[in-house]
């Protein structure tokens, strides 16, 4: 039962999230400021017919899940997590540390979180390393792109 | 007769080597994306985008056109082999052809799955050469109301194919047209919605949000089922001798299945293909529910039907050139692979419309020839060379795999505007997709609403003031009332009085 309700929460979670998001929506359409007026249809127009489908759609759907006993896909979200904060780091760092070390740190970070080379440290740098030259390759030297360096070195 | 001229220069700019080498990769890239459960041709168009930053706008269609057909086509690889459908389009399939593949039949049911999309993919390409100009001349005749009567029924096509989950259909494309809606205003020189940021005053570009929904999601979306038994099935599947003349079906079986469905089913599918975010799986759905009603052996669907598969594969790959009419001739993109072209379009300076035709025709014709040449040459040649291969080529490590689209997808945003925002938006998009994909939303109605947002308010509020605010130009104009009307008949047919499943 306690496990059924948590399933249950956690389905209207992104509807109510999604709520909460039309709402600062539909106050941010009230600060437009038209340069002249256009009649009924003008700048606020569409948003505010979007945020009322959405309302409208969102409604049903909240009200169909809290009917329903439906259960979501099943699934870990420990892992979307970590790849999520790794992915953060590595737009942060990207600038900083240059392509090729953000790379290889980030690409070995993913290696570890698909369980990739479990167990084998030194193979699975060997690919990240492999990867990381790969796609330096395809960007700088095939396409000539210029991409960040570590102190204009890597 | 010019469009003529200029599509047999196409084919010629296609013999070039450097053209024909990019169709060639672009057709290996798609065959390996669309075969991959998981991993889609749109993906791979996706991951192209910003490379096609630093490419010419003839190979950058070239390559798109070859993955768009071969993406459709390597669907029914894993769909027959492993009964797990390389891309939605090939459910249809993967009921018939793993039937197939169970009986010792497999290589045959690839061969007529290769031979359908050949056939559709081909008859595909041909109906979009020649009914261009005939659908640019018609493009020209529709005026702003009609445009924005087209572009309603598109975003309510788009909706309504969401079968059992419209409302979720109405929220990713709601939330589509307000992501467009960031920015300066159709009309006035007025920033929205930018929430006294300056970085939001420009708006957000197509990139971020195709590369978050379609690449970053995934990534996400893998790490979140973390599915072994893909691989499981992939191993025992490659352990499968196949040999390559299996895979040419016998004129005994062709003749059964007959000209006819392969015709039939083509012209379906390039009909399907040409309304708007229906796509593959439509097409296959619906020139497979076909012919199983008309078929004299309805009996054998469900337990290895060859006519299924041929039927199948004939409509989703024909549907890849209707797909390119509306995109090309209003903008308006058939499925989320022409959405994504439509970006290509956009970023090298191209305006879809009637004019392309008359302007930059030189600069279309290599990709629709690079459509024809794809389904009628690289199709069977990619079955003959790789056939055998296919299966092993595909048991490609996941977590290989996911970071090399993790680099490309982030490396690929930065690249393309060297804007460490935009990889942080594409992040910010992939982790809306990826609960939006949880719960069973439609993430290309989020695409192809953000897409067709801005043209259906520009439309809309240009016609109004050309009437001076009267509504009901909308009904009085001949053009704008046959797509209402349209419409209309749309949603009586698909809502009130739905389609049966088979």
């Amino acid at each position: 039962m306690a496990v059924q309700q948590q399933r249950w929460r956690s389905r209207l979670l992104l509807p109510v999230f999604l709520f909460l998001l039309t709402t600062i929506y539909v106050a941010a359409t009230f600060q437009i400021t038209p340069q002249f007026s256009e009649g009924f249809v003008g700048p606020r127009f569409l948003p505010l017919l979007a945020a009322l489908l959405m309302y409208a759609a969102l409604a049903h759907i909240i009200w169909r899940d809290l009917a329903s006993d439906e259960t979501s896909e099943t699934g870990s979200f420990l892992q979307p997590v970590a790849v999520v904060l790794a992915t953060a780091v590595y737009i942060a760092v990207f600038k900083p540390l240059g392509y090729s070390l953000a790379t290889l740190l980030y690409v070995f970070f993913l290696f570890h979180i698909f369980h990739y080379q479990q167990g084998r440290p030194a193979r699975r740098l060997l690919y990240a390393v492999a990867v990381t030259a790969v796609f330096y390759g395809l960007f700088a030297l095939v396409f000539g792109i210029r991409l960040p360096t570590l102190l204009d070195v890597i | 007769m010019d469009f003529f001229l200029d599509l047999l220069q196409g084919f010629a700019t296609l013999a070039r080597p450097d053209v024909l080498a990019y169709m060639v990769l672009g057709f290996v890239i798609g065959t390996f994306f669309g075969a991959v459960p998981g991993l889609t041709s749109v993906l791979a168009i996706a991951l192209l985008l910003p490379i096609t930053y630093s490419m010419d706008v003839v190979p950058s269609l070239v390559m798109c056109a070859a993955i768009f057909m071969s993406g459709m086509y390597a669907g029914s690889i894993t769909a027959t082999t492993i009964n797990i459908p390389g891309a939605p389009s090939s459910m249809m399939t993967a009921i018939e052809g793993y039937a197939l593949m169970k009986k010792g039949e497999g290589a045959n049911a690839l061969g007529h799955a290769a031979l359908g999309s050949m056939i559709g993919g081909s008859l595909g390409a041909l109906l979009l050469m020649a009914l261009m100009p005939l659908a640019a001349k018609a493009s020209l005749l529709i005026q702003t109301p009609g445009k924005f009567a087209l572009v309603l029924f598109a975003l309510v096509v788009i909706v309504i194919v969401q079968r059992g989950a419209v409302a979720k259909g109405v929220v990713a494309t709601m939330l589509g047209v307000m992501i467009a809606t960031i920015g300066i205003d159709v009309m006035q020189p007025i920033p929205r919605f930018n929430f006294g940021t300056e970085m939001l005053v420009e708006g957000i570009d197509m990139m971020p949000i195709i590369i978050g929904t379609f690449a970053i999601s995934e990534v996400l979306y893998q790490a979140y089922h973390n599915r072994d038994d893909i691989h499981l099935s992939l191993s025992k599947a490659a352990s499968v001798t196949i040999r390559r003349r299996d895979f040419l079906p016998p004129l005994g079986q062709i003749r059964q299945i007959g000209l006819f469905t392969y015709l039939k089913s083509s012209l379906l599918g390039y009909g399907i293909g040409i309304l708007p975010g229906v796509g593959g799986s439509m097409a296959a759905f619906v020139a497979y529910a076909d012919a199983k009603r008309r078929s004299e052996r309805p009996d054998e669907y469900g337990h290895g039907s060859r006519e299924g598969i041929a039927a199948a594969e004939a409509a989703n790959n024909s549907m890849c050139g209707g797909a390119f009419v509306p995109m090309l001739m209003f903008g308006i993109p058939g499925d989320p692979t022409t959405a994504i072209v439509l970006g290509v379009l956009v970023i090298n300076g191209l305006q879809p419309g009637p004019r392309l035709l008359e302007t930059q025709a030189d600069l279309i014709a290599p990709m629709l020839a690079s459509l024809f040449i794809s389904a009628l040459v690289l199709i069977p040649l990619t079955l003959f060379l790789l056939g055998p291969w296919f299966v092993r080529i595909v048991s490609i490590p996941k977590g290989l795999l996911y970071a090399c689209i993790a680099v490309v997808a982030l490396v690929g945003s930065f690249v393309a505007t060297f804007s460490i925002f935009q990889m942080g938006l594409a992040l910010l998009f992939g982790i809306l997709a990826f609960f939006l994909r949880q719960q069973n939303y439609p993430t290309v109605s989020l695409l192809l609403g953000f897409i067709l947002g801005p043209d259906l308010e520009q439309y809309l509020r240009r016609s109004l003031s050309l009437s001076d605010g009267n509504p009901m130009v909308f009904l009085t104009s001949p053009d704008s009332l046959f797509f209402l009307a349209l419409m209309a008949m749309f949603l009586y047919f698909m809502v009130i009085r739905r389609p049966k499943e088979i």
